[in-house]
């Protein structure tokens, strides 16, 4: 009887072959135009998320204890060996470089500006951030003692170009100031104003020397195999780590403002779906009612010759289900095509700045099957969900009511 | 019940129907004691606006009176409501209606066989007896075909098959032959008397129609709302 009822229901889904397909495409667009409104989130958020890991921050961070609020030069990584040594055989730890930081001023002939200063292990550095990628003239890090890499706006305001010679004086751990000289050996343009205009990359080694650290060092940037998992807070790693006065951090702690911005995408989404979903309910509901109206006298002989009250419900809302299942199969292709051919091209946002990061690469879509499978699914249920009011409806009819009034 | 009613298949006690037509009470059916024996093969006439198709409704339980009672193969049927009073027209009565009887998504055969696939009748047996009525109906090799696909006449028979596909006690014809022409009227009425005759079958007809008046065994005339009389067949033949 279910089945049959099933077969019965969707002949009738076909009756208005017109209303249907109308129906279809409308929920089937709402369908195919969130799927693509998720695919370009999670492309922009994939975009964020590398725009504020892969040039520089790494995904997790270990510092001394209280290293990031007062950035006290004489507070570097403790047990530095140690760590170094287990990050070394942990399998979840991709790279990691160690980092020396502290603010100092770097003068030029002809300009002084305040700077961080930034010790860069020129070996390890290269798996965990984009610097030397981002060289655009010059050379990167070689381990001479001599050598600088500045970003493109600092050599700009500093009027400075390969080769010529820098100075910079820094505040040593024993309070007294050191200075030492530079010949700038390259020039990076990472598209970040923090790294361009305000930092100066050099050997960390020579770095230590001039503040006085020896081997310490305030910083160590890892890359894990996936940034989602720096949002794990069952990891081992944090434990392991967060030892001995230091503390491990993950990219959304380090940059809670992009972190925020994450959240508010997965609101936004949550919002439109909303009102896509309510919209597509009042659409299916005023569809079925329709065909619920004309097909009054037939539905009232369908109660005369016994059927059941339930029985004709549960038909209007098979009917629901299959509309459903048409707009779902409509907004699968639709959505999925749209993400296919924008996958491949992308989406140009022409270099804007949001929350600080600049989208200077073309955005390109991406479907995350993980979360993606709540759209059809829900479209499913809400429109036979949306079923259930006409189906009451048409269920309640008194039969010799609805054929006097149908004739 | 008394033992009166035993050969009866409808007995009404004092029905009345009144409407509320915009706050105006319409009296469309005032207290009509009736009975229907079995095997009768009987029209209810008159006037538009009589009462015909309500007092129809009220004893097939697909309306419920605002007095009185109606007893249908010997159960009350008038204090039924819901699944109860669906399962028992489902049971006990065919229904054969002036057009639009079909349901238009579903074949012949499926049409047919819709009342036994609610009754849950196996999928072999009702073939059998689709096609055992469909036959005696002279419609067997167009079963498959699509209700839009038929004549009137043919949708017409196909309802007949319909209704006493599942053996009811009765089979209630309002107007069966309104969209019809004379000539398929009266193949139409010749088929169900013989299968009256033929089965034993009780059938009640509300009815304008003089081809349906000529072939009754009983007329029955309806007027105001009341029984005014009996009419004899032979005056309309």
């Amino acid at each position: 009887m279910f089945l049959r009822m099933l077969k019965f229901s969707w002949r009738n889904v076909w009756r208005n072959a017109r209303r249907t397909v109308i129906t279809g495409l409308a929920v089937g667009f709402g369908l195919a135009s969130l799927l693509f409104t998720e695919g370009l989130m999670q492309g922009m958020t994939d975009h964020m998320v590398d725009a504020t890991t892969d040039p520089w921050m790494g995904d997790v961070q270990i510092h001394r204890e209280g290293f990031l609020d007062t950035r006290q030069l004489e507070l570097t990584v403790n047990r530095p060996g140690e760590v170094m040594d287990s990050l070394s055989g942990d399998s979840l730890v991709q790279a990691f470089t160690p980092r020396i930081l502290s603010p100092a001023s770097l003068s030029s002939a002809r300009e002084l500006k305040p700077v961080t200063l930034i010790g860069v292990d020129g070996r390890s550095d290269p798996g965990v951030t984009m610097l030397r990628a981002a060289i655009d003239t010059g050379s990167y890090l070689s381990g001479d003692s001599m050598e600088i890499i500045l970003g493109h706006r600092l050599a700009e305001d500093l009027e400075v170009e390969l080769g010529d010679v820098l100075v910079i004086t820094a505040a040593g751990t024993d309070s007294g100031l050191a200075s030492s000289m530079f010949l700038l050996s390259g020039i990076c343009n990472f598209g970040s104003e923090q790294l361009d205009r305000y930092s100066a990359f050099v050997n960390i080694r020579t770095a230590g020397d001039l503040l006085d650290l020896g081997d310490g060092f305030h910083e160590i940037a890892m890359v894990l195999p996936d940034p989602e998992l720096a949002r794990d807070t069952s990891l081992s790693l944090w434990d392991r780590y967060s030892a001995h006065g230091n503390s491990a951090l993950g990219w959304t702690d380090l940059s809670p403002q992009i972190s925020s911005m994450l959240d508010l995408v997965n609101i936004s989404m949550l919002i439109m779906s909303a009102i896509l979903f309510g919209l597509v309910i009042f659409g299916i509901v005023n569809s079925l009612f329709m065909s619920v109206y004309e097909r009054m006298f037939e539905l009232g002989i369908m109660k005369a010759v016994g059927t059941r009250p339930g029985t004709i419900g549960a038909m209007v809302v098979m009917e629901a289900f299959w509309l459903g299942l048409i707009s779902t199969v409509i907004g699968l292709v639709l959505g999925i095509l749209l993400i296919w051919i924008t996958s491949g091209t992308g989406i140009s946002f022409g270099e804007i700045e949001f929350s600080g990061i600049t989208f200077s690469r073309p955005i390109y879509p991406d479907i995350d099957p993980g979360r993606a499978w709540m759209y059809p699914v829900f479209t499913i249920l809400l429109v036979g969900l949306a079923g259930i009011f006409p189906g009451i409806h048409a269920a309640r009819q008194n039969p010799a009511e609805s054929m006097r009034r149908s004739l | 019940m008394d033992n009166d009613m035993r050969d009866d298949v409808i007995v009404t006690e004092g029905v009345e129907k009144t409407y509320d037509d915009s706050g105006v009470p319409v009296h469309a059916v005032r207290g009509i004691d009736y009975r229907l024996s079995k095997g009768e093969f009987t029209a209810i006439i008159g006037p538009s606006g009589s009462g015909k198709t309500t007092f129809l409704n009220l004893m097939a339980g697909l309306d419920t009176p605002t007095e009185g009672k109606v007893w249908l193969s010997g159960r009350l049927i008038s204090d039924m409501s819901g699944r109860e009073l669906s399962d028992f027209r489902r049971d006990n009565i065919g229904f054969i209606f002036q057009a639009y009887n079909l349901f238009p998504v579903l074949t012949v055969e499926e049409n047919v066989e819709y009342i036994m696939l609610l009754q849950g009748v196996p999928g072999k047996e009702r073939h059998d007896r689709v096609m055992g009525i469909l036959e005696k109906v002279g419609l067997a090799d167009l079963s498959g075909r699509l209700p839009l696909k038929l004549s009137g006449g043919q949708q017409q028979r196909v309802a007949v098959a319909r209704a006493m596909v599942s053996d009811p006690s009765l089979v209630i014809a309002d107007e069966p032959t309104a969209n019809l022409d004379s000539a398929t009227s009266g193949e139409l009425l010749d088929m169900m008397r013989q299968l009256n005759e033929d089965t034993g079958m009780t059938f009640l007809f509300s009815t304008h129609d003089e081809i349906v008046m000529e072939r009754a065994r009983k007329i029955v005339v309806l007027r105001d709302g009341r029984i005014d009389g009996n009419a004899d067949p032979k005056d309309f033949q």
